[in-house]
């Protein structure tokens, strides 16, 4: 272009060098990338070549090792052990089948099979890798490596697993780990994880999945035809999980499964004085290891429809009528709201009448006049009736939510059920029908359309043993890097308070202490020499009470119509350091069935901590370790007096 | 406005001719890497004319416009284009982890490629209206810094460090071109070195862990590692004639990573070698040099600067992504003009181009 087109020159001579100079660096810009291009393109260009077509520069995702969870005394409840998948990566198009029939050719040799149910549908595509099996034992890699000619493209890759040490005994708490699914993937909103990655499925796994997972590493290395590796260009290592520490005393987890043993149902032991959890059992359970190797369908099916439900956890997702256990609320409702004192009377004969109906007390000919106390202690339905007939359903409800029933407690696991606390707003939603008068009778004594979950139960009597506070039951304390930095801690968090006043709340505590320690209390199997135990038995009917089965559980008929045994307590009954709920489904009597494996649960918190204490004491200076031991003399006075006082 | 009996004549054909012929380029190559959008399923070869024929009536209109318009409203527009990018924080969607779009009816539209326009123009109006007759100094550039750092920083936030970065050295070639005093350049640049540790503080994790990626690709073997080695195979296996149109394995088999965006560039080269890439090359050069001599020969200071701004865009785009996919620059996230896939960009870019056929045309105005 030449000026001299111009009409309105300015004055571009103060430019002039200035573009002269960009001319020149633009040019030699230019000339810098056709230089490289020629270098690249025209020199290397062979090289290249190659490289492209055989593709050997890889990728490999490293996979880091997930979080340790430890237990509160720190014992490890789940490890990571290496394991190998094998791996094909094709080099091009073909028929997964016939790479599948060939390894299963040289496994045939030494007598293996495939171990998975392999989906053998489709074609591969170049370069993308088909995980063949997961968690192969040594004698098949042994024989996969000596075969590797034959087996162009086998790779055989680490990959840790978890070691779950507890076994079915932690395996609803802890949950398990998997292969993360289409539907997960697709919810995502960045590339963090893809496909063949693993993450937690269940429970706590699924919960601290963010904590545990680390990050995976990489390496870029180079291959051979075969697909061996042959050099490493490039490595990030992978970024191991956080620990996490859980409330949990294992000691005392294993004692609590070992009770339920052979049993349906669940059990929660609570610390009272801030809501951690020091064991949750649910049986029937099931070995979390089996899905280590990715679970085959097989199992699967097996653990998924059998009628007992093990994959279940009782303690947070069973729903179950609260039988006696629930007079209680009753209690509490009347004593606030004025209805009766200590000392009003109700006539027991074994049965009440409401219009024409009449509703049984459990003991047929009756408990005669029985006051609050005696009422609690001996469980007289007859009592509780009169008072649901005054209170009325939403009175009920009332004090029910107070004490944590109907919501969920928001515990940190996943899948908590919210249990069920009728009102007559509530009937009118769910069945378009009015509340019967004659329907407040069985909700006062735990039966009808009340339902709870164990941990709701045994977080109702932490809150009588710890003076009416509500805590929000945790599992998880704390999370931690590897060498013991809190990364994250999860206080004690109060929910809510018992509406309560002190001498009510003592009242009702005296009578679940005479339940166990008194003369005709139902809870006698309780009844420790230390006489520290205060609780409460419950039988919840299951005959008339299809709602409480609606899950449709198949069971021998039976069975089926055999009465749910609970007992919920605390101790020691002064400054109460556990809460225990039970439920053993279909058992038979609270008194007979549950409160057995309460005891054996309170007996073992005592003699561990006395075990606990006793090397420590030992350790330490004598002369401290015998003051420590004064206080126990003054714990016998105490009981004493506590004797001679209900 | 009236032009020359003879507006043919005046038209910048050359530079037109230019521009779409790089853009037939671009279309045949998205083409190859044969993406697709998946809902609805249009293949972006197709929505790439799309933002081209769209790109064509903004450069009409950029061409008619009345340059007087341009100069007056410079601060306006780009104080525009601005708040779009603050909007982006409140309305933006996110992809990719990074959130630089709003919906614009119907169209997806991301501010920060409007924003390094706007800003030659504002720049362009502020050094010829504070025209020092000597070289500027810091004080004088913190007004124009200023109209930099505000979008700058608010595009770091997205995060979207390859704009940012183009951003600045948009800015850097202005300034030393306008003429600053070497003192003060070192001054400034000493004390933006200073800023780094406070802004760090303000970044999230992972936009600290991109910054340090682009530094050092081989932090992320994953992602920018791979790529770049990827894409050197696919360059250098693309040999003297190349694979051939549709037939580079690297881009078929999908090795090829952003092969539609930043590196569209690895795409052509494997499938048309190095005698392709003479020719790509050859008519970037033509196009930044016919546009290096419009502003050379433009009727006053602003135009020169303008003309001379929207070149530098050009060319930083084509030597930086090129530089990239070959090598020896690192993997910035810079597309490569009028090449990748992207319709603010392609739109932008069509603009900036009517603007330098304006001001190409404006010589030939009959003064009224």
């Amino acid at each position: 272009m030449d000026t001299s087109g111009r009409l309105n020159g300015h004055d571009t001579a103060n430019y002039r060098s200035r573009f002269q100079r960009l001319f020149a660096i633009i040019l030699i810009a230019a000339a810098v990338l056709v230089i490289r291009l020629a270098y690249l393109q025209v020199i290397k260009g062979e090289e290249y070549k190659v490289r492209s077509e055989s593709n050997s520069v890889r990728l490999r995702k490293i996979k880091p090792f997930r979080g340790l969870i430890l237990d509160s005394r720190r014992q490890v409840l789940v490890d990571n052990q290496p394991a190998f998948d094998l791996v094909y990566v094709p080099s091009r198009i073909v028929d997964i089948r016939r790479i599948v029939a060939t390894l299963e050719g040289f496994y045939r040799q030494r007598g293996f099979s495939l171990e998975e149910d392999l989906n053998p549908a489709g074609k591969t595509r170049p370069f993308v890798p088909v995980r063949l099996e997961r968690n192969i034992p040594v004698e098949k890699i042994a024989q996969v490596e000596t075969h590797a000619l034959d087996l162009p493209g086998f790779v055989v890759e680490v990959a840790p697993v978890r070691k779950y040490l507890g076994g079915d005994v932690l395996s609803h708490i802890i949950g398990y780990t998997g292969e993360v699914s289409r539907e997960e993937l697709e919810k995502l909103e960045d590339n963090s994880l893809a496909p063949g990655d693993v993450v937690g499925k269940t429970g706590l796994e699924r919960l601290l999945d963010p904590y545990l997972a680390g990050k995976p590493g990489a390496e870029q290395v180079e291959v051979n035809v075969t697909g061996k590796v042959i050099k490493s260009l490039g490595r990030v290592e992978p970024v191991a999980g956080y620990n996490a520490v859980l409330t949990l005393d294992f000691d005392l987890q294993t004692v609590a499964a070992a009770a339920m043993e052979g049993r349906s149902g669940a059990a929660v032991v609570l610390d009272p004085r801030d809501g951690s959890v020091l064991a949750m059992v649910s049986v029937p359970s099931f070995d979390p290891n089996i899905f280590n190797g990715g679970i085959s369908p097989r199992d699967w099916e097996k653990l998924a429809k059998d009628p007992r439900h093990p994959m279940e956890n009782r303690a947070i997702s069973g729903q179950y009528p609260p039988g006696s256990t629930y007079k209680v609320v009753t209690a509490a409702a009347a004593l606030s709201e004025g209805i009766v004192t200590p000392e009003i009377r109700f006539y027991c004969n074994g049965s009440f009448t409401l219009g024409n109906r009449s509703y049984r007390c459990w003991q047929r000919h009756g408990h005669g006049w029985v006051n609050l106390h005696r009422a609690l202690v001996s469980s007289c339905d007859v009592y509780f009736y009169n008072l649901g007939k005054i209170l009325g359903v939403d009175k009920l409800a009332e004090y029910a939510r107070a004490f944590g029933f109907g919501q969920r407690t928001g515990i940190d696991m996943p899948r908590e059920k919210p249990g069920l606390v009728p009102t007559k707003a509530w009937k009118a939603k769910r069945f378009k029908e009015p509340w019967q008068p004659g329907e407040n009778i069985p909700i006062s004594i735990g039966q009808g359309f009340d339902l709870v979950t164990p941990l709701q139960l045994a977080n109702a009597y932490a809150a009588l043993a710890n003076g009416g506070t509500i805590w929000r039951p945790r599992l998880v304390k704390q999370i931690e890097e590897a060498d013991g930095r809190v990364v994250k801690m999860f206080p004690p968090e109060k929910i809510g308070a018992l509406s309560l006043t002190a001498r009510h709340l003592e009242l009702i505590r005296r009578g679940l202490w005479g339940v166990v320690n008194e003369a005709g209390g139902t809870g006698g199997a309780l009844r420790r020499p230390e006489g520290d135990v205060a609780g409460k038995t419950g039988t919840s009917q299951v005959v008339g009470m299809p709602r409480a089965d609606k899950t449709g559980r198949i069971r021998v008929l039976s069975d089926r119509f055999r009465d749910h045994a609970l007992f919920a307590c605390f101790a020691p009954y002064q400054n109460p350091e556990i809460a225990v709920a039970v439920i053993v489904e279909h058992a038979g009597h609270g008194g007979s069935v549950a409160a057995p494996v309460a005891r054996k649960i309170i007996d073992a918190y005592f003699r561990l901590k006395r075990e606990r204490a006793q090397p420590k004491m030992a350790a330490v200076d004598p002369a401290v370790a015998g003051q420590e031991k004064a206080p126990a003399p003054k714990e016998q006075t105490t009981r004493r007096e506590r004797e001679e006082s209900p | 406005m009236k032009f020359h009996k003879n507006w043919l004549l005046g038209f910048d054909w050359t530079l037109l001719i230019l521009a779409l012929s790089i853009c037939a380029v671009g279309v045949l190559n998205i083409y190859s890497t044969g993406f697709s959008l998946t809902s609805p399923k249009t293949p972006l070869y197709l929505k790439q004319i799309q933002w081209i024929l769209i790109g064509l009536f903004f450069m009409f209109i950029a061409i008619t416009l009345d340059y007087r318009f341009l100069s007056h409203y410079a601060y306006a527009i780009h104080g525009v284009a601005v708040l779009l990018l603050v909007l982006v924080i409140f309305y933006g969607y996110t992809t990719h982890g990074s959130q630089r779009w709003i919906a614009l009816g119907g169209f997806s539209f991301q501010p920060s490629e409007l924003v390094k326009v706007t800003m030659v123009l504002a720049l362009a109006r502020y050094f010829s209206t504070h025209g020092t007759g000597d070289h500027y100094g810091f004080r004088d550039l913190l007004v124009p810094l200023a109209m930099m750092l505000v979008p700058f920083l608010l595009i770091v936030r997205q995060p979207d460090l390859g704009t940012a970065l183009m951003l600045l050295i948009l800015f850097s070639s202005l300034v030393i071109f306008v003429g600053v005093r070497i003192k003060d350049l070192l001054i400034a640049g000493a004390a933006g070195l200073l800023m780094i540790p406070a802004a760090w503080y303000f970044l999230k994790d992972y936009q600290k862990d991109r910054i340090l990626t682009f530094f050092d690709p081989e932090r992320d073997p994953l992602g920018a590692g791979y790529h770049i080695i990827q894409s050197m195979i696919a360059v250098g296996s693309g040999g003297f004639l190349g694979k051939g149109f549709l037939k580079g394995t690297q881009t078929q088999l999908k090795f090829l990573p952003e092969q539609q965006t930043d590196f569209v560039f690895s795409v052509f080269a494997e499938e048309w070698g190095f005698m392709g890439g003479i020719v790509l090359i050859t008519l970037f050069l033509s196009l930044i040099l016919w546009s290096l001599k419009i502003a050379q020969n433009a009727r006053d200071l602003p135009e020169t600067l303008i003309a001379y701004g929207i070149t530098m865009m050009i060319f930083w785009g084509f030597f930086i992504n090129i530089g990239m996919v070959l090598g020896i620059l690192p993997v910035v996230g810079i597309p490569l003009p009028f090449l990748s896939y992207g319709g603010s960009s392609v739109v932008v870019l069509m603009i900036s181009i009517g603007l330098l056929i304006n001001i190409s045309m404006r010589r030939f105005i009959l003064q009224p």
